[in-house]
Order: structure tokens, then sequence, then C-alpha cells
């Protein structure tokens, strides 16, 4: 009996430090670290914590995407990294930059294949939050493509998906049945939107020490 | 806006009656040109035309409004300013009819009729003064003669004069411009070229010429109408060497005037070559020569197959050469959306849906009337239709040309402008645009040896198109842009989803910004959409007679590209 009781013990112990791990210890040690993502250099250590990324939004005059520079905490791996600079440019930008990206919209997941192509999947208020227009629609589509393959070089395409699923379109205009490679011809000057190996670093995945 | 009057006149305007009316107008022309009072700004005088002449009517601007001094209409359209003035008020009569103007109120009555005025009557030190539009708005109702103010070209036309609006248009493309002058109504003009100079003479009393924002290059300086003859003048630039112009009917009892412009000289032929082309035949150092006896180590054995032909090189034939033109029978127009798929809306609450079915029926009709051509719509009332159905609807109908018509939005409300897209490549990963994959493939055939056969999987129908595409868009958008404003980037690139199938020449029309209030009031006006269709018809058009040249020079792939040279053979 008191056996018995000893083996319940134990396996109640482990089925409480097994939960534990699956629902507590797991999701801490592979959570996204929460970093403070501002658009002006704070000043904080530049140690190689830290990277810049250039991200897309909307020019003044509504015709063009301007790229800036944002700083970003360095990722370990290269899906999380590219996963941080998804959700970098889906988050509202300060004033007076206006976001491609519809209101609302999350990233639910990022995929990486060996063939450096991404696949980036998407709620749906992507969709259902769109004005409909093409161009903002290629303005949408292409932040998230151009901050991928232009900040993480090694990336060539991205495929958007919605919701876990394959979409034709958002809004009826842009194919996105094929992974997209980067379009700077949307871009409004290479000076604002700086290209690799000239102002901006791109992002890497191997370590570099910075001073 | 002709009323019966019975005439009669003060011993005082007897004695003007007597003058040459020529004279009369010469003497008011003088007061016109009288300094105006401290504190308003002179503009640009007005030009009346009538049968007898043309003289000036000074204006000024007064608080930001264009005026015009009413003693100065006195005159030239027989008013009398009644003798007792009123306070706040004056009364003007012409014969037996009265028009009363109140100071401060911009409503004035016109014979016991109430006429608006954009903005009130001033009275300023014991003068009156009126905004320019009383004379197009309440002058016709007392008149006995039609009156029109023409605002654009600052004209009032008095009479049954011709008086045809003209709108010239320019665009520079490579190294040819073309100017584009659409005449409403229909009056056919004659071009002359005077040394460095066209003379366009119209066969009218005036011109009604829009101002032109004409950027000088070296085909074209400048463009201007004649002050006193309807002539418009042209005056060319250091490279300009011949021209072709040609007429063509347009809709709305218009015709258009085309003529193109070419360099005196064109630069020093060289090969075309695009990306998807090939030289004809490979550079002679690489050609082997003829029956010479090839030193051979190992002999071709007998019955071996002789060997292929210089032509008949491993690399095949780009997608876009297996291509040939054709001739064009049938149009697929695709208004864009539609049912429950809204696409974008303006603010005063139109839908990009209706917009798109609205011009695509027009655009119908026209087509079917004007050219005799079969269209197919890809829907023709409000419905969904799937965007690879819409592609697969045209080539069923063995459709020979392609448009997608949409209107596009901002969240800048500035945004405006139409854009002119046809299918990118570059943005497509590799696997999907390498044309290696989509290779011809031999099949045997009954009867011995082989034939090509082009495997292309459908949704990539449009690869092989991409060059013909591209002339398709460039043409539209060069026709567009001489009737409707454009957007900085007319002509683009993008990988759209209705383009990808279509199996012919395809390219897609955002046709203006509907976010804009007044692109929103355009979009949704037949005389917009009657400019619209006229561009697109006439696209249709020129693509067709150049395909059925054979499209002689070659078309750059990228927008953003300049044209590095001129192709031999193209338009002298």
């Amino acid at each position: 009996m008191k056996r018995e009781l000893g083996i319940y013990l134990t396996l109640a112990v482990a089925a409480v430090a097994g939960a534990w791990l699956l629902f507590v210890g797991l999701p801490q040690w592979y959570a996204e670290p929460t970093a403070d993502e501002t658009a002006e250099p704070t000043g904080m250590a530049t140690d190689g914590e830290f990277v810049e990324a250039t991200l897309f939004y909307i020019s003044d005059d509504g015709m063009q995407l301007v790229g800036f520079e944002r700083r970003l905490r360095r990722e370990p791996s290269l899906a999380s990294q590219a996963r941080r600079v998804v959700e970098a440019q889906l988050a509202e930008p300060p004033l007076p930059l206006l976001s491609p990206i519809p209101r609302g919209t999350r990233l639910h997941g990022l995929y990486l294949t060996d063939r450096g192509e991404a696949f980036v999947d998407l709620s749906e208020e992507v969709m259902l939050g769109h004005s409909g227009g093409s161009l903002e629609e290629l303005f949408t589509v292409y932040a998230v493509v151009n901050a991928i393959t232009v900040n993480l070089p090694t990336i060539t395409a991205v495929q958007i998906l919605v919701n876990g699923t394959e979409v034709d379109t958002l809004v009826g205009h842009v194919d996105l049945q094929n992974p997209l490679t980067g379009n700077m011809r949307l871009v409004a000057d290479p000076d604002d939107a700086p290209t690799e190996g000239e102002d901006l670093a791109p992002l890497s995945t191997t370590p570099t020490t910075t001073s | 806006m002709i009323k019966p009057t019975v005439h009669v006149r003060t011993p005082v305007q007897n004695t003007t009656h007597m003058l040459n009316r020529r004279l009369q107008l010469a003497a008011y022309g003088l007061l016109l040109l009288a300094v105006p009072s401290p504190g308003q700004t002179p503009d640009q005088a007005l030009t009346l035309v009538t049968s007898e002449g043309r003289d000036q009517l000074q204006t000024v601007t007064l608080d930001g409004r264009r005026m015009v001094a009413l003693d100065r209409l006195t005159g030239p359209f027989d008013l009398t300013i009644s003798g007792e003035r009123r306070e706040n008020s004056l009364t003007l009569s012409r014969d037996d009819q009265v028009i009363v103007l109140t100071a401060n109120e911009g409503l004035v009555s016109v014979d016991g009729q109430l006429v608006s005025l954009p903005s009130p009557p001033v009275e300023q030190n014991g003068a009156w003064y009126v905004p320019i539009d009383f004379i197009g708005r309440a002058l016709p109702l007392v008149s006995d003669e039609p009156l029109e103010l023409r605002r654009r070209s600052g004209l009032v036309v008095m009479g049954n004069i011709r008086v045809p609006q003209v709108v010239a248009r320019y665009r520079r493309t490579g190294q040819q411009g073309r100017l584009g002058f659409m005449v409403t109504p229909a009056i056919e003009p004659t071009i002359e070229q005077q040394d460095d100079r066209f003379v366009i003479t119209f066969d009218a009393d005036a011109l009604d010429l829009a101002p032109t924002n004409l950027t000088p290059d070296s085909l074209v300086v400048g463009l201007a109408a004649d002050q006193n003859r309807p002539v418009v003048t042209v005056e060319l630039g250091a490279e300009f060497g011949s021209y072709s112009s040609v007429v063509e009917p347009a809709l709305g009892n218009a015709i258009e005037l085309v003529i193109d412009l070419k360099p005196v000289a064109p630069p020093p032929p060289e090969p075309p070559r695009t990306t998807l082309q090939r030289p004809a035949t490979p550079p002679p150092a690489a050609q082997p020569v003829p029956q010479a006896p090839a030193p051979s180590a190992s002999p071709a054995p007998a019955g071996a197959p002789a060997p292929r032909p210089a032509e008949g090189d491993p690399d095949l034939p780009a997608l876009s050469e297996l291509a040939a033109p054709r001739a064009i029978r049938a149009i697929a127009i695709d208004p864009g959306h539609g049912g429950s798929d809204t696409g974008t809306s303006g603010p005063g609450g139109a839908l990009e849906k209706d917009v798109t079915l609205e011009v695509a029926r027009r655009l119908r009709n026209a087509i079917e009337s004007q050219l005799g051509l079969r269209v197919v719509l890809t829907r023709t009332s409000d419905t969904n239709v799937a965007l690879d159905e819409r592609a697969a609807i045209a080539n069923n109908n063995r459709a020979d040309l392609f448009i997608s018509l949409h209107v596009n939005a901002s969240v800048r409300e500035t945004a405006t402008g139409a854009e002119v897209f046809y299918l990118s490549l570059a943005e497509y990963d590799d696997a999907a645009r390498d044309l290696s994959a989509l290779a011809a493939e031999p099949i045997p055939v009954v009867g011995g040896g082989s034939r090509i056969l082009d495997i292309v999987p459908w949704e990539m129908a449009q690869l092989r198109y991409v060059e013909e595409s591209a002339r398709w868009a460039s043409t539209v958008a060069d026709e567009l842009s001489l009737r409707l404003p454009m957007s900085p980037r007319g002509l683009q690139q993008a990988p759209f989803r209705v383009l990808v199938g279509a199996n012919m020449p395809a390219a897609l029309v955002e046709l203006g910004f509907i976010s804009n209030p007044d692109q929103e009031a355009q979009l949704t006006s037949p005389t917009f959409q009657t400019a619209i269709v006229n561009g697109l018809l006439r696209s249709i058009i020129r693509y067709r007679d150049e395909a059925a040249r054979g499209f002689m020079a070659p078309m750059p792939l990228d927008p953003g590209t300049p044209e590095t040279a001129t192709p031999p053979g193209r338009l002298q």
C-alpha cells in the first residue's frame, strides 16, 4: 500500500513537472525576448545585442514605399530574426510614419525552407482590414517581402499565407500563389532605402563583433 | 439662350449703334486698359470674340476672386446702369430686361430669375465689380445672341460663331514624341511646317485652347494659340527631323489630331537585342566556314545524322519568340471585382466594381460600333468572378488582347492619376519564372519525324507574351496620358494574378484614385469615362495596326530602363 502510494506520488510529481515543463518552462525558454524596439537609437548597448533593419512605410504622397531604419534585438537564429523583422514591420509605426499593413494584422508563424524561401503566415486582418486598392496591396505585400529579403539576404523569396493557407491574392490583385522576390521599384529613393552593403548592414545570423 | 427682344434704344445708344461695331469694340478696349484702382491686382484680360472681331475685357483680382468692373461690361453687352442707385443695390437694364445686383449678396435677379454667383458683387469706391461668372451665367439670359464664358482659355464667345475646344497633350517616348490635339466639336485642322514650327490652322472663328503644361525638350519647345487667328503654333526643337500625322474620329462629336515627331537622324544602328531575343545569326567569327574540310580526329561514321545547322543550336528559342504577332479580332475586357467583392470605394460612396463595369460597357459599345471587333466581357453584371476564371474566359473565347479595368485607392488623399501594368517576371521566384523549365518538347507524330509542342503550365500562360504585353501596356499608357491625369509612374510591372493565366497580350489599367474626392467625381462622370474609352479605343487601333505591320521595334521589357538604342527599321 505504502509502495503504491509512493508510485502514485512519484507519477503525480512527474506529471506536474511534465505539465510545468510543457506549459510554462518550454514556452518561457523559447519565448521571444521582449526587447525595446524604438524608432530612434536609445543609446542602449550596441555590442552586438541590436541590429539595424530597414522597414517600409508609405511615402508622404502615398505613391511609394519609403525605407526607414529601425533598431531590433539580434536573434540567435535566422528564423527568429526573420520573425522579429516581420513583427516589427507589422507593428504600428511611430507618427508620422504610415504603415502599409492593415491595423491588427498579426504574425501566426514563419517557416523557412532549405531553398531560401520564407513562408509568412499572417492573420486574416491583412485581408479584412485592407482598403482594396492595388497600389496599397502592392505596398502591403512588398513591405513584408522586402523587409525580409533586404535585411536577411540569405532569404531570397517570400510567400505570404493567411490563417495558415495559401491565397490567390489579398484583395484581388497581387499574385500570392508563388514565393515573391523583393521589389525595390516601389521604394522611393535609394538614399532613403539603404541597400545592402551601403548604409544598411544586412542582418546576419553569424555572430559579428561590433564596437 | 436667345431671347426675342424689342430693341428700343436711347439717343445715346443710337449714336453708338451707328458706329462700326469694330470701332465700338476698340473704343471699349481702350477703356478696359485703364489702370485699375489701388488695392486691386490686374489680371490677364478675358478675350471677347464676336463675328466682328476680338477685344479685351480687363479683369482684376479682389479678395482672391477674379472680377470685372461692371461699367466695362456695359458697352460690349449693351447694358445701361440705372440712374437711381440705391444703397447696396444696383440695377442694370438691357432693353426692357432688368438685372438687379445687391452688394455682398451672391444671388442676382435677372429678368425675374435668380442666378447664383460664386461670390457676391463688390462695391468699392462707387464702382461695382462682379465675378467673371456673371458674364457666363447672368448675361446670356438677357442677350439676344448666344453668349458663353470659356474659363480655361479666358474667352467670352458671343454670337453664332465657331470656337472649338482644343486640348493639347505632348508625350515623349524615347527618341520620339507625340502631340495630340482633341478637337470638340469635330473641326479638321490643316498642318503646315514653316521652318522650325508647325502652323495648325482650324476652320473656325477662334480657338478655345486649354492651357498646356508642356515640358520643352529637344523636339518641341513650345505651343501656343495665336491671339488673332484660329491657329495653334508649335515651336519645334533642334532635334526635330520629320513627322507624320493622322486624324481619328473620337467619341462625343470630337476628332483627334495625332502628330508623331521623329528626331533628325537616328542614332547609329545597333543590333536589336532584349533579354528575350537572340541575334538572328551568330557573329561572323563564331560561324563555321561552310564546306571547309573540318579537321577531325574521328570522322563521323557513315549514316550518322548530319550536323545540326547553326540555327538549331541547343538553346531553344525564347518563349516570346514562339508567340507570333497575330491579327487582332477579339478583345477581352475585364471589369475588376464585382458582386460581394466591391473592390475599393471613394469618400462619396462610389464603388470600384460599378465604375469598372460602367467603363467596360462603354468600351464594349465603342469597340463594337467603331472597330467592328468581337468583345468578350469577363462579367456583364454585378457578379463575383474568380481571377483565374477571368483569364479562362478570355482564353476560351480566343481573345487577342486582354485589358483589365480597375480603380486605385490610397490612404493619402492626394494620390492621383492612372497607371498601366503588365506582368513582371522579376518578382517571381526562380522556379516559377525559369523559362527553361517551360521549354518546347519534341513529340513524335504519325508518319515519322517529330513536332515541337510547347508545354506551358496553364497558370504561366502569360510568360510567352510578356514582350507583347509590354508593348500593349505601353501603347495604352501613351494614349491614356493624352487624355487623363497619370500617376508619376504611368507604366509599371507587377505580379498581378489576373494577368498570369491570360494566353494573349494583357494589361491592367488603374483608371485613377477613387480615394481622392476630385478623382472620384471624375471617375463617375460620363465625360471622364468617355475620355477613358477614347484612350483605350485609340490604343487598340494603334496596337492592331502595329501588329499588322509586324512590330518593327523590340520593346524594352523594363519600364524603368531607358532606351539604349533606336533599332534599325523603326519609323524613319
